[in-house]
């Protein structure tokens, strides 16, 4: 035991070749957490699926049920009527969920509106629909 | 004989095995990387060309004595999942959960007796789990 601790020879290349297995295990890491990372919004991006089931034309707004038909969840994060950005009540939906969507406009009897909903990640729907007489 | 020597020679000489371990762990990443978002792609063009061949129309609705009867048809080539029910006249949009299974070629009733239809012109609508709809005009 004491000529064990008294012998240091060979500390060194342990040391060093310790050293290199912390490194590359943690430059693993790091590549395949970026890996995850790159192919995980890449998948979110295209599972997302969004459909406008009914469009009602109320006094002052204009209120959208929307059914999530993806693989992911969404969050709707812009509503756009004739390419004006209006505001709109909060609607985040888990996938097969739906929900109404209110958005604050004061739309005109006849008329024919361009709406346009998209989610945090950039999926839109745009359809033209016409208000009531 | 000559197999033994470059065997040997093989193990001995370590210069640029950093080099080939570099390289395949490279590979194996893009590798993960590319079939990862191929794969997915692939299973939503499924998604997307399943939608597309959706082909379901609303044939009949008509009151009955309890309730109202719905026909629905699937002239498709795969089995439609409705799971919404529209019923929109000029004062109101009432929605119900449904999940009505049509296959193929099939032709289905539905009876709902808490579904009243309204007076006047009306519009019934169906919506499919793929997410296209179907629409029938009455009054």
């Amino acid at each position: 035991m004491r000529k064990l601790s008294r012998n240091r020879r060979g500390i060194t290349p342990v040391l060093s070749s310790l050293l290199l297995t912390v490194i590359a295990v943690a430059g693993m890491s790091i590549a395949v957490t970026a890996t995850y990372v790159i192919t995980d919004e890449l998948h979110d991006n295209m599972g997302e699926r969004l459909i406008v089931e009914d469009v009602w034309f109320t006094t002052g707004q204009i209120s959208l049920y929307l059914r999530n038909v993806g693989k992911v969840s969404i969050k709707v994060a812009a509503v756009y009527v004739n390419r004006t950005d209006q505001s709109f009540t909060s609607l985040e939906l888990e996938q097969d969920k739906h929900g109404w969507l209110t958005v604050t406009y004061g739309w005109s009897a006849d008329s024919a509106y361009e709406i346009k909903v998209v989610t945090r990640r950039g999926t839109n729907v745009v359809d033209y629909y016409m208000s009531p007489s | 004989m000559l197999w033994t020597i470059t065997c040997r020679r093989l193990k001995r000489d370590r210069r640029g095995i950093s080099n080939i371990i570099v390289i395949v762990l490279s590979l194996v990443i893009i590798l993960a990387i590319v079939s990862n978002v191929v794969l997915w792609n692939y299973e939503m063009n499924n998604l997307d060309w399943e939608k597309m061949k959706e082909n379901v129309i609303i044939t009949n609705v008509e009151r009955v004595t309890y309730g109202s009867q719905f026909t629905f048809e699937n002239d498709g080539g795969l089995t439609v999942h409705l799971v919404s029910l529209w019923i929109i006249n000029s004062t109101d949009h009432q929605r119900y959960d449904i999940s009505v299974f049509v296959n193929s070629a099939e032709t289905k009733n539905y009876l709902r007796d808490d579904i009243s239809l309204p007076t006047g012109s009306y519009t019934v609508k169906v919506i499919t789990e793929r997410g296209n709809t179907a629409v029938y005009s009455g009054s």
